[in-house]
């Protein structure tokens, strides 16, 4: 065997394997299974969510749902009674993206006029007449709703913004932006780690930020029975969905 | 539980039951029961027939039926009379049908009387002393005795209740799911009694039902679903307002 120059024998290394990157299926491999398809963790019948799906994958068939994130800038129009030509639209970003099935929701916030405005839609609503995507982008957090605390700047968008363009293969960007706040009191104690946000600069001292981490629970990332793997669920719900909707 | 939408935008919410291998399992005649009517033994969801004595499953014998977790009694008139062995499906009810549903409640266990009667208690703080959530007084001083009945705490839910005046929404033929809207009483995928509804406001709601009820092998062929007049079908574009 060989010695090296230490006088003790080398280990063997094996040589590096030669690694293949096959761009035709890095596009295949991107799916996006809307949120709302997976159903949470409890007692009640298969049978109710499959119900629920056939529901669903209806209403996307005659209705278009686009892909979007939480941090992503849609326009809604809905079918209102009571405005002029009977439909009113709303820019927002998506704060926060909630529930199960059919009853699922997204928060859009804008501020207009000075005034913070968050209206909640329903997702499968038949008053929605078009959602369009007009930013398509991730940020660091799942749960925006602390731009109620930040500065108003970052949360107004212009009503009449131009959709922006992007191509089919792209990754979707993650904006990284840290988020500068309005002085405390906020509605919630954002900096405890219990909302876990890292799209926030903290300019808080550093003792505020340690006391912050007394309410830290470590243990909480290791605890098994509050862990959910969706990925087996994900899989045959994704292979049903999308068989569905290319008839 | 399920969300519904209407054909002007309104939303209800709506439960699903399941009809789960409904079988009629034997009739009693008006002279044998002593009652007004006559009645027919209802038996649901099929269960493993070990586990029980003799003397109980000659009921499941004579119909010829699988052992059933529950059996329940309605009351029938002569000509709505059903031969035991006969299985019974979702497709009984139409939409439009207006329903009674009954079930055991969630139990709840020994509870106190706030949460079980609604009282009201004592305040947190002035002076209470271990004084929070008790009953207080329990009767008068010339009464010289607790009346029968006087609410206490005790054991609360595990009983049966009935939620009147139900609207069946959706029928599903393929799958036996009755949409009704509104919440039941019970756990989830608990045994639940469906009837036509007693009260008088909706005596002409039901017209034209499957009278006794639906054969399976008749001519009769359903299509998968039943809607209601009102609901908004997701094969339709939007809802828009003139």
């Amino acid at each position: 065997c060989r010695i090296s120059s230490d006088e003790k024998p080398a280990k063997f290394q094996p040589p590096p394997k030669p690694v293949i990157i096959d761009k035709q299926k890095q596009r295949e491999e991107r799916r996006f299974l809307s949120p709302e398809f997976i159903p949470p963790r409890e007692r009640t019948d298969p049978l109710k969510f499959y119900m629920e799906r056939k529901d669903m994958i209806q209403r996307r068939k005659v209705f278009n749902i686009p892909e979007f994130y939480v941090g992503s800038i849609l326009a809604v129009t809905i079918a209102n009674p009571y405005a002029n030509e009977k439909t009113s639209r709303f820019v927002g970003i998506c704060i926060q993206r909630g529930g199960k099935g059919l009853g699922a929701t997204f928060v859009l916030r804008n501020v207009i006029e000075d005034q913070g405005v968050e209206i909640r839609y329903e997702l499968y609503s038949p008053r929605i007449q078009a959602i369009e995507v007009l930013k398509l982008e991730k940020r660091l957090d799942d749960d925006l709703m602390y731009l109620r605390d930040a500065l108003p700047e970052y949360s107004t968008f212009d009503v009449n913004m131009k959709p922006v363009s992007r191509l089919d293969h792209e990754e979707i960007p993650i904006n990284t932006l840290q988020v500068r706040m309005k002085p405390k009191p906020w509605s919630k104690r954002w900096e405890r780690p219990k909302y876990n946000i890292k799209g926030i600069k903290f300019e808080l001292p550093e003792e505020k930020m340690k006391e912050a981490q007394k309410w830290n629970k470590p243990w909480l990332e290791f605890d098994m029975l509050r862990k959910y793997d969706t990925s087996k669920i994900e899989e045959e719900i994704w292979k049903e969905v999308s068989e569905e909707l290319k008839k | 539980m399920m969300p519904i939408w209407t054909k002007s935008g309104k939303k209800h919410a709506v439960t699903l039951l399941k009809v789960q291998d409904c079988h009629v399992l034997r009739y009693i005649s008006k002279e044998e029961s002593g009652g007004k009517t006559s009645k027919l033994l209802v038996g649901g969801k099929n269960a493993s027939p070990f586990f029980k004595s003799e003397s109980t499953m000659e009921l499941f014998k004579e119909a010829g039926v699988p052992r059933k977790q529950k059996v329940t009694t309605f009351n029938v008139t002569d000509d709505a009379i059903i031969k035991p062995g006969t299985p019974l499906y979702a497709a009984h009810f139409r939409p439009g049908q207006v329903v009674d549903v009954t079930a055991k409640t969630i139990g709840k266990g020994f509870q106190g009387v706030m949460k079980r009667w609604g009282f009201k208690g004592q305040p947190a703080s002035h002076g209470q002393t271990k004084t929070h959530r008790r009953p207080g007084a329990i009767s008068t001083n010339k009464a010289a005795k607790v009346y029968r009945g006087k609410k206490m705490p005790g054991r609360m839910g595990n009983i049966y209740r009935t939620c009147y005046g139900l609207k069946v929404w959706r029928i599903n033929t393929k799958h036996d799911i009755i949409y009704v809207n509104g919440s039941v009483p019970g756990h989830t995928n608990c045994l639940v009694k469906v009837k036509d509804s007693k009260l008088p406001s909706y005596k002409d709601c039901n017209k034209n039902p499957p009278f006794p009820t639906f054969f399976a092998d008749g001519d009769e062929k359903l299509p998968e679903d039943l809607y209601d007049d009102e609901i908004f079908q997701f094969a339709n574009p939007s809802v828009t307002y003139a």
